[in-house]
Parts: structure tokens; sequence; C-alpha cells
């Protein structure tokens, strides 16, 4: 069970820090965002595995497909505002969000 | 019928967007308010006999049938629940007049039931996942509601809050997993059972780890408040109120505090980390906020460093010291709130947040200058407004524990803390008029009359600080103080 | 189960791809495909229920959000990403995954668990019987979601600031 457990979360971590590798690079908004999704994906994977080293497979699906559907409404929200910075701003870089500092 | 916490808020906002088909102000503004209301009157009236033979735990049932809704209501809970409905009428209250425009009030109000409903379901919960769940329906009503004006500044700040944000709730859920592999469940009950049961020290330590990032970012405790500063002054007012006043002390102090000591148990090793946290949120955040020319931020950044006392009041994990954090929670939530609503007075009035622009607006906005008063002295912790005897407590409790050199640190950071707010009221309201000012006016009815019930209570629960200890801290207290050691 | 890891890599190699990828379209392209090995990859853990909706939700609905957004702000102008993040990228991700293998080898019998306890029951059950207050979650979250999202698309006629 253990080294199972271990494989898919050995995946599920190496998808985290592709996400956080985005968080930290890019400029461009929506990459940033991809980032963040990159993320969810390494975590609902992780919640997964962990159900199906258990053997509580049932439980592990319930939970991923709350987090799924807590996902979208992120998601909605944060493409919501993505696409209002864009008509403030004009442009998709985050170099442009510097209006607050300190 | 504890349930009600978290229907009640999500039935009015469901109906709320064709009532405001109807009724563009008017019913809004009832059926917001009037579901606080009702909120706050049950937590202070019904609430207490509800626990009062011990915790409460409730299993709903459908037409017999048990449905998977366990609900549990405790002395810490009722607690917060009541914090809650108080700070969330009050903000409704100052939002009748505030909000008028902005537009839209049908939708903010939706979108802030659905942030009280996010923050009771989260203190009802007994399971580790639904706190995730809730918070999370907590913090995408906030993403909207700070950028609620869709001016670039608030959108910046929304984005930003969300995006760290979401790093913190992956964080969360990460640890949540691997709880749920080494125990196999995820409510309170299986999890503090099965750790209980093994011994784990480098798991726990890896899962305390990443609970003390994604609950410290919610509670932006430093080094993970950098949106804080952003968000709360970029918010309208009596967001930036409900946002410094509750949700950072829901999601992030509660939550963790509920985790911590509810299914790890406090150890030494975790209160030194708590303290030391709380320490350095405290002097961080404190001499940051004396640099600030925009008063909101200020009094942001003077949000993280309260909320460090009380981490490290909770922290100290003795009876005295968590009743301590606890009280500071009370006295910050209803001071802080009344302090942004102000600001949201004075923003209106004057159409800036920089101090440097404003003077003197004591002679034409009395009832506002006296509020921030009080409530600046009682952050400060003057004698007799309650913050006071929420830090001495604290402070107390430190030297009782003989950590002294944090006791000193929590003194002198309060000498910093009624330094730079003396500084907001000397620059903001009292000196000369700023000639520009000539012809404003006082705050409307109900922002007017929102900030006097906090002022009163800032007052009251200073003067009646031994009564407003026993009969809502105590049992608060009580519980947490079960949930120590392993 | 050496499909399952050659999913798993696909996944992992698709989801870089998303990240890294100068066009945003092909950026929401491979972020798809990454979905799909992901519901593939529960399909095969026994979990049929997560595969289905990771497939229809998160490579069908959020990419279609995606695609949305990259439209509604084409007219915008590209973003010079830095050539750095991308060639620094091999450097970090294998520095990473060794970092990550170490620790995952570490950690083989450090993580103690209890044996897990059988599971009875259809998923319809757990969801709807065990797990009811997750599902008021979600209702509270997709309507908190909707709010916002109206919120931040609101006619400005309202609006005399």
């Amino acid at each position: 069970m253990n080294s199972t457990w271990l494989l898919y979360m050995f995946f599920a971590v190496g998808l985290i820090g592709i996400g956080i590798y985005a968080l930290l690079t890019m400029k461009n908004l929506i990459k940033l965002f991809i980032g963040i999704e990159v993320i969810g994906k390494g975590v609902s994977l992780a919640l997964l595995a962990t159900g199906f080293a258990k053997g509580n497979i049932l439980l592990a699906q319930s939970l991923v497909v709350t987090f799924i559907v807590v996902e979208v409404c992120m998601v909605a929200t944060a493409l919501a505002l993505i696409i209002n910075i864009t008509k403030h701003t004009k442009s998709l870089d985050v170099r442009k969000l510097t209006k607050l500092r300190g | 019928m504890i349930f009600l916490y978290v229907g009640l808020p999500l039935i009015v906002a469901a109906i709320l967007p064709l009532v405001g088909r109807l009724s563009k102000k008017f019913l809004p503004d009832i059926l917001g308010n009037g579901v606080f209301l009702f909120l706050f009157a049950y937590a202070v009236t019904g609430g207490r006999s509800l626990i009062g033979a011990g915790p409460l735990t409730r299993t709903l049932n459908w037409f017999g049938e048990p449905l998977g809704i366990q609900l549990a209501l405790d002395g810490f809970s009722l607690f917060m629940l009541a914090t809650v409905a108080l700070i969330s009428l009050c903000v409704g209250l100052f939002s009748i007049d505030y909000m008028e425009h902005y537009g839209a009030k049908a939708n903010y109000y939706s979108l802030l039931l659905m942030m009280v409903a996010g923050m009771n379901g989260l203190l009802l919960v007994t399971d580790l996942f639904q706190i995730y769940l809730f918070l999370e329906v907590a913090a995408v009503a906030s993403y909207a509601l700070v950028a609620f004006g869709r001016e670039h500044e608030e959108l910046e700040a929304a984005f930003k809050y969300l995006m760290l944000s979401a790093v913190a709730s992956a964080a969360i859920l990460l640890a949540v997993a691997v709880l749920f592999g080494m125990t196999g469940g995820v409510s309170f009950a299986v999890v503090s059972a099965g750790l209980r049961a093994l011994d784990a020290k480098a798991a726990v330590g890896l899962v305390t780890a990443l609970f003390l990032f994604g609950f410290g970012l919610k509670a932006a405790l430093i080094p993970f408040h950098a949106w804080l500063p952003d968000a709360h002054p970029s918010a309208p007012a009596p967001i930036s109120a409900i946002l410094s006043g509750l949700l950072i002390k829901v999601s992030g102090v509660y939550a963790m505090t509920r985790v911590f000591f509810g299914v790890f148990g406090l150890t030494p090793a975790l209160s030194q980390v708590l303290m030391w946290m709380g320490a350095v949120s405290i002097v961080v955040a404190a001499l940051l906020a004396l640099g600030q020319k925009d008063m909101k931020r200020m009094l942001a950044y003077s949000s993280i460093s309260q909320v460090g006392y009380v981490v490290l009041g909770i922290g100290i994990g003795t009876p005295l010291g968590i009743a301590g954090g606890l009280f500071h929670l009370l006295n910050h939530a209803v001071a802080k709130s009344l302090l942004f609503l102000n600001s949201g007075s004075v923003q209106q009035a004057t159409g800036t947040r920089n101090l440097d622009e404003m003077g003197g607006l004591a002679k034409r906005m009395p009832v506002t200058a006296t509020t921030n008063l009080v409530g600046s002295l009682s952050i400060a912790g003057i004698p007799p407004l309650g913050g006071f005897w929420s830090k001495l407590l604290i402070i107390m409790a430190l030297l009782q524990s003989r950590q002294g050199l944090l006791a000193v640190v929590a003194v002198l950071a309060s000498v910093l803390t009624l330094w730079y707010y003396l500084i907001i009221q000397r620059r903001a309201f009292f000196g000369k008029l700023n000639e520009r000012w000539a012809g404003i006016k006082e705050a409307p009815f109900w922002m007017a009359a929102a900030t006097i019930v906090l002022a009163v209570l800032c007052l009251a629960f200073g003067v009646l600080f031994s009564s407003v200890i026993s009969t809502w801290i105590q049992p608060a207290a009580d519980v947490l103080a079960k949930g120590m050691g392993m | 189960m050496v499909l399952n890891i050659a999913l798993l890599t696909g996944l992992v190699l698709f989801s870089a791809l998303a990240v890294l990828a100068r066009d945003l379209i092909k950026s929401a392209i491979s972020l798809a495909v990454s979905s799909l090995l992901l519901g593939i990859v529960f399909f095969r853990m026994n979990a049929p229920f997560a595969g289905v909706f990771e497939i229809s939700v998160v490579a069908g609905l959020i990419t279609v959000l995606f695609i949305l957004t990259i439209a509604l702000t084409k007219s915008e102008g590209e973003v010079g990403e830095s050539k750095a993040a991308l060639w620094a990228f091999p450097i970090f991700f294998v520095v990473f995954i060794v970092i990550d293998a170490l620790v995952m080898k570490g950690l083989m019998n450090k993580v103690p668990a209890l044996p897990g306890a059988a599971e009875s029951g259809a998923f319809g059950d757990v969801l709807w019987k065990q797990r009811t207050f997750d599902l008021i979650g979600q209702l509270a979250v997709i309507l908190a979601g909707v709010f916002a999202v109206l919120a931040l698309f609101r006619k400005r006629d309202n609006d005399n600031e």
C-alpha cells in the first residue's frame, strides 16, 4: 500500500511543483491562473490516490467531485476578474498591476 | 435548528436576485439585515441553552431518514457564531447607506449573505474537508466583494488576493489528503483518534507545516500577509470591515485553532511556533503601519498586528492565555470593523483616504471622530475599553508561563499601536479643519448608527469585561483547554 | 501499472506544456489534454465518477471558460514572457523531480497508516447520504460563484460614482 501511494504522491507533488513554477515565473494573467489549475490537478490526484491506496475510493471520489465543483466556481470568478482587469489595463500583463505597493 | 445558520443566509441570498427586480433598495436592505438580526438574536438568546449540557451534535433528519449532515455546536463555535452575527449585522446596517453609490444592492447582499453562510458553515462542521469547503464558499464571495466597485485598484487587489488564497487552500487540502492517508477518514473524530493510535512525528510535522502555511495565509500572519494590505483598503469600507473583523479570524484563526487543538492537540513545539509567529506579526506589522499615508492601509497593517496578539494568546495554551486571545478576537472584531466603517464614512464625505489631505474633520463629523477615538483606544489597549482587558490577560498569561521576553514585546507593541492610532486620529480628525472639507456633512443615519453601536460595545465589553468573559469567553476557552497536549 | 505510469507521465508533461506554451490557445488545449489523461487515470483507479467529472467538467467546462476568456482578451496584445523562464524550466523541473523522488523514497516506511476500513454501499449512497453537507457546500459555492460573476459583469447604468 505504501509504495503505490507514494508513487502517486510523487506525481501529484510534481504537478504542484509545475504549478508553483508557473506562479513564480509567468507574467501573463491567464498563464498564472493555469498554474493554479495545475496545482488543483495535483491536489485532486493526491486525494484520489490516497483513497485508492486505503481502499476508501468512494469517500475519495466524493471529495474529489466536490473539489472539482469548487474549482469551477473559482475559475469562473478568477476569469471574470481577469476580463475586468483587461478592460482597465488593456493588457494581460501582470506587470501592469503595480498600482498597489508597500 | 442550527442548520439555519447556513440555510437561512443561503436561501435568502438565492431569492434576492428575484426580489431585487421588484425593489432595488428597500427589500434587499430589509431582507439582508433581517437575516443578520435573526442570527444574532438566536445566537445570543437560544444559543447558550443549547450547549448548556455540553457540546451539541445535531444529525439532521429528512422525514425520518438520517441525512449526512452533522453539525456540532460548542462554546467555541457559539462564541464565534455570535461574533459573526454581530459584526455582519453592523456591516449590513452600514451598507444600507454606503452601498448606495455602488448600485446593485441585491447582488451585494447576496454575496454578503453567502460569505456569512460560508463562515457559519465553517464554524459548525465536524469534518476537515468541510472546513476547506466552506472556507472556499466564503472566499469566493469575498473575491467578488473586494472587487465590487470594479475600479482598477480593487480588481488588482482582488486578483492578488485570489491567487495567494488559492495556493493556501491547496496547501490545506494537501494536508487533509495526507491525514486521510494516515487515518482513513476526514472527520475530526476519526482523524484525532487515528493520530493518537499512530506515532507519526515526521508526518504530523509535515501536515502541521502545511496547515500553518494555509491557515496562516488566511489569517494574514507574517510572512504570509502580502495580500491583506492591498485587499482590505481597496475593498468597499463595509467589506474591509467584515474581512478584517471576521473573515481572517474565522477562516484563519478559528480554523487553525480548531484543527490544532481538536485534532492534533497543542504540543509544546506547536505552542512555541504559534507564539513566535504571533509575536513577529505583532511587531513587524506595527512597524509597517507607521509608515503608511493611506488610512485604510494603516488599519490593514494593524489588523495583521492584532491577529498576531490573538494567535499569541491562543498559542500560550494556558486557560488564561486562550481566554485572553479569544477576548482580543472579539474586541478587535468590534473595534476594527468600527474603524474601517469610519474610514468609509470619511471616504464618502471627503473622497480620499490619504491622511495628509485630511485635517480637523472632527469639527464637521463629530460622531465619526468620537467613535473612531473609542475604537482606536480600545485596540491600543487603553482602559476601561475592551482591548485593555484582553491585552492584559494575554500579558498576564505570558508572565505566568515565564515568557518574559514576549510579554515585554507585547507591551512595547501596544505602545506602538497607540502611537499610530493617534497619528490617524490627529491627522484626520483633530487639528485645524482643512479648507476643502468646510462643506462636508456627518455620515448618514445608518452608517452613523452602526458605528455608534460598535463604539458602545467597545466600551461595554471593557466595563463589563468580567461578565463577558464568564458567559462567552470562558466556555470557549474551556472547549479548547480540553484539547491540550497529546 | 506500466500504463498508469505512462498516463501519469503524460499528465505531467502536458501540464508543463500548458504552462510553457507561448500561444494561449495551445496552453488551454494542453491543459484539456492533461485533464483527459487525469480522468483516464481516475478510471483506472476504480473511480469512474471522479473520472467522468474530471473529463466533463475540467477538460470540458473549464477549458471552454479559458478559451472564452482568451477570446475576449485577444485584442490586448501579446505578453512577452521572459525567455529565461522557458529555458530555466527543464533545470528546475529535473531538480524538483529528483528531490521529490528522494523525499518519497525517504518516506517509504516512515508514514504510518491505519489499515483501511472496508467500504460499503454505492457511490450514490456515500455522496448523498453520508456526505450530504458537502452537497450543501457545493450549492453554496456555486451560488457564490454565480453571484460573483453577476457582480463582476453587471451593467454600469446604476453606477454614478
